[in-house]
């Protein structure tokens, strides 16, 4: 257990790595540049030029590549090449909102999901079972920002009871929570959709298993065995598809937050992408995929602690 | 009865949670939406960024300025200077100051030094990007604290243009600069009716009323710029009362629908955005004018207007943009005419038309070039479009790929700055001194760079007008370039708001922010 740990944690580095340098060098093979977004679209062919050989980007695309990696091994982002901040400053003020946001999104999703998704398949072949199957078919069909803009449109415009952007003041911790109902609810109504479908599915496997029959045959109670029995089998694909699924969840996290106007990691690689800002864009893009790669980590680490056979293999 | 309190208790509790964190009522507070992600810098002199212009226009002050709600540069106000004077041959020009004017934040009073600092900050490249325009400029003298000499090269385009409250214009606090060195970009110290007080990066940025303020203490205690970018964030948020003005969608029905709210006014301003269709006169067979005149005659303008709304728009005419300084509506229009159009294919010899291979287009102008392509398919010219995101697009029309470019843009007002950038053979693109000049006007065929330069240096007003207006004419009998449609730029704002001066036009893209607006 402790070497496939070791072996899984160090094998974070060269994905990380890797992910880094494709980034890298994809934005970088897009035409255009950061000069138009800092000068105007007026800028001459010469103001081009120059700007470019104070920001570096005139070297050799290796030497920048090698120029970046150096400074991130030592914890420095760079600096944004359009308002010359600390990508890092940046960086700190935007993942809280997103990691927020993500974690209220799951949490919305595992609360309301998983009990659903039990009920459902207790209630097999029911008139629950279909309206259930019904609306988490269409919690998955509906896009992000179409979800987004119905619950705006209801509970902001219509109810007038929450608010339509913003992140609400810092430090005010009732203003934030106001902030976070709607988009949390974006995400984790997309959520829910997932994990009740697949918590429905793997219990239906698992309750139709010979040990459930066993479990009920020796006369427990129903409660223990499902409780105990089958869902504590059925637990491994549910947390596979939420560890799956939170990589999703970040990446719908961008339009959430990009319609919600609020200041996370979406908004903030959408500015940097239509400014060709590739410093700040690749540090984003990196931390993205820094956070996927951690939560896959743990979805596979996990699965140890849930199931004794992936343990003492 | 124990249920009636019940009941009212949790009314009590949801309505305290609800109203948990709701911002104190007691000031006058501005809440504006602005169509951007995030700020960028607050240092005018380095800033080129939209989205800063309405901000740092209620920070700063120049020697003079444009009336409120106006961008008439023939009707200009004394700012910082009182008064004026300039020498017979308009080289030698002598500002002077009001006195008692204060900066904010303790920043002391404004005096001829402040001046002298920031005209030469913003001539010096290192740390101006607006230095090319001050090139002119020999030297810049403090005579005594309250008068300002500045003394010229050569005669400009306009001198109210370069020490307006604009750009390089904007007179900061020399003390401030020097205190802060690079932090002054994002802690901006200016003399205007609102001073700096809170930046908070992609969400808002917040002035509050200068209270010594020379035009006297503002109505509005507090403005909040907010970023949002989408623009059906702005609308909901405006609709629910988030904020209290906002750049509109640029649509008919978007002022439909917001005029149909009796607590809204819509304005719709200019100076607009000109629509140019930029023909590429290296290639054949576009250095042929009979096929240019033939593509002028099949494009429709008043189609092109019903993209966006004929209520919202114009036609476009002259190369330059209506309300610029210099503009003339008086050149050769080319009203559409189908067999006009034809019959001049056919004298160029193209009676069957012609293919002009692929052109890039980004989603922005994807439904104009379509129009182009439909239109100009009705006397056999066609063409292939090829999508692209706009930056990739901006590149790539900058490196002379297109045949045909068809280019929107707002700009400051006075002709010269159009003419220059499109027209002017230094602008020529995929050049050192390259800048939008698609054409090649100017180096494919003579073109009028010695109107715009002799303009440019003309010190009789009426005459540089002249030259202007002559530019225009010969550039629309040449036609390296079709001008479409003017689109005029959306502003909505709750009817509680009075700006405090009448609203003609506007050029900081946001509505102006003075200490007479006041909100009732």
């Amino acid at each position: 257990m402790l070497s496939h740990t070791i072996r899984r944690i160090l094998m974070f580095i060269p994905t990380l790595w890797i992910a880094l340098t494709i980034i890298f060098l994809l934005v970088r093979v897009v035409p255009g540049d950061p000069t138009a977004a800092i000068m105007g679209d007026y800028i001459t062919e010469e103001g081009v030029r120059t700007l470019k050989r104070q920001m570096g980007l005139d070297r050799p695309l290796i030497e920048q590549y090698f120029k970046y990696l150096y400074d991130l091994i030592r914890g420095d982002f760079g600096r944004s090449l359009v308002t010359d901040g600390p990508v890092i400053d940046q960086l700190k003020t935007a993942l809280p909102h997103t990691l927020e946001l993500t974690f209220c999104g799951i949490l919305v999703g595992m609360v309301t999901g998983i009990p659903l998704g039990l009920f459902l398949a207790l209630k097999r072949n029911t008139v629950w079972d279909y309206l259930g199957r019904f609306f988490s078919l269409a919690g998955l069909s509906f896009p992000v920002f179409y979800t987004a803009i119905l619950l705006i449109l209801v509970f902001s415009i219509k109810l007038d009871l929450l608010p339509v952007m913003g992140v609400g003041e810092d430090g005010n911790w009732g203003d934030r929570l106001r902030h976070l109902i709607l988009p949390s609810l974006t995400l984790g109504l997309l959520m829910m959709s997932y994990l009740t479908r697949i918590t429905r599915s793997s219990m239906l496997d698992v309750l139709g298993a010979d040990y459930v029959r066993t479990a009920t045959a020796k006369g427990l109670k129903r409660k223990k065995v499902i409780a105990k029995h089958a869902f504590k089998n059925a637990c491994i694909p549910i947390v596979t598809v939420l560890g799956l699924y939170t990589g999703i969840l970040i990446g719908s996290s961008v339009l959430t937050e990009i319609i919600f106007n609020r200041p996370g990691l979406g908004s903030l690689i959408v500015g940097a992408m239509q400014n060709r800002d590739y410093i700040t864009i690749t540090s984003v893009m990196t931390l993205y995929a820094g956070l996927v790669i951690t939560i896959n980590l743990i979805t596979d680490l996990s699965y140890g602690f849930i199931d004794p056979r992936i343990r003492y293999d | 009865m124990k249920s009636t309190r019940l009941r009212v208790v949790t009314l009590l509790v949801i309505m305290a949670t609800l109203a948990l964190g709701s911002p104190a009522m007691a000031e006058k507070v501005l809440s504006i939406g602005i169509k951007s992600a995030d700020m960028g810098i607050l240092d005018p002199h380095l800033s080129a960024t939209t989205a800063n212009l309405p901000i740092m226009d209620s920070i700063f002050n120049g020697l003079v300025r444009f009336r409120p709600g106006s961008v008439d540069l023939e009707k200009i106000e004394p700012d910082l200077a009182e008064s004026w004077t300039s020498s017979p041959d308009g080289k030698v020009w002598t500002f002077n100051l009001r006195k008692g004017v204060q900066f904010h934040h303790g920043f002391g009073e404004m005096t001829a030094e402040d001046v002298v600092f920031s005209l030469n900050k913003a001539a010096n490249q290192e740390t101006s990007r607006w230095w090319t325009n001050y090139k002119s400029f020999d030297k810049v003298e403090a005579v005594d604290p309250y008068t300002v000499k500045i003394t010229l090269n050569n005669n400009v385009p306009s001198m109210f243009g370069l020490v307006l409250n604009f750009h390089g214009g904007m007179v900061l606090s020399k003390k401030a600069v020097e205190e802060y060195g690079d932090k002054f970009k994002l802690n901006p110290v200016g003399t205007g009716p609102f001073a700096f007080a809170e930046y908070v990066p992609k969400q808002r940025t917040v002035l509050k009323a200068h209270d010594q303020y020379f035009r006297g203490k503002p109505k509005i205690d507090q403005i909040v710029y907010r970023f949002v970018p989408v623009d059906q964030g702005r609308e909901l948020a405006f609709t629910k009362g988030e904020l209290d003005m906002i750049e509109g969608t640029k649509a008919e029905w978007w002022v439909e629908k917001m005029r149909k709210d009796k607590n809204v006014i819509v304005d719709i301003l200019g100076p607009g955005e000109l629509t140019v269709l930029h023909f590429n006169l290296t290639r054949k067979p576009l250095d042929n004018l009979k096929v240019r005149q033939a593509m002028a005659y099949a494009l429709k303008r008043q189609e092109f207007r019903v993209l966006d709304g004929l209520s919202i728009t114009e036609d476009g005419v002259s190369p330059v943009a209506p309300g610029h300084l210099g503009y003339t509506s008086d050149v050769e229009k080319y009203e559409y005419d189908l067999d006009k159009a034809k019959a001049l294919m056919k004298e160029a010899g193209y009676e069957n038309g012609f293919d002009l291979g692929k052109y890039v287009a980004s989603p922005i102008y994807l439904r104009t070039g379509e129009l182009v392509q439909a239109q100009l398919k009705k006397i056999g010219i066609t063409f292939e479009i090829q999508m692209v995101d706009h930056p990739t697009m901006h590149k790539m029309i900058r490196n002379d790929v297109n045949p045909l470019v068809p280019y929107g843009c707002a700009r400051f007002p006075v002709a010269d700055v159009l003419l220059t950038q499109f027209y002017h053979s230094k602008s020529i693109v995929a050049t050192p001194t390259g800048v939008t000049n698609f054409s090649h006007y100017g180096a494919a065929m003579p073109g009028v760079d010695d109107l715009i330069d002799a303009a440019r240096v003309e010190p009789d007003t009426e005459k540089q007008k002249a030259l202007w207006v002559e530019a225009q004419k010969k550039i629309m009998t040449d036609l390296p370039a079709y001008p479409l449609r003017v689109v005029y730029v959306l502003f909505a704002r709750k009817a509680s708001i009075d700006l405090g001066y009448d609203l003609e036009t506007n050029i900081s893209l946001m509505y102006q922010i003075t200490e007479k607006t006041d909100k009732k």
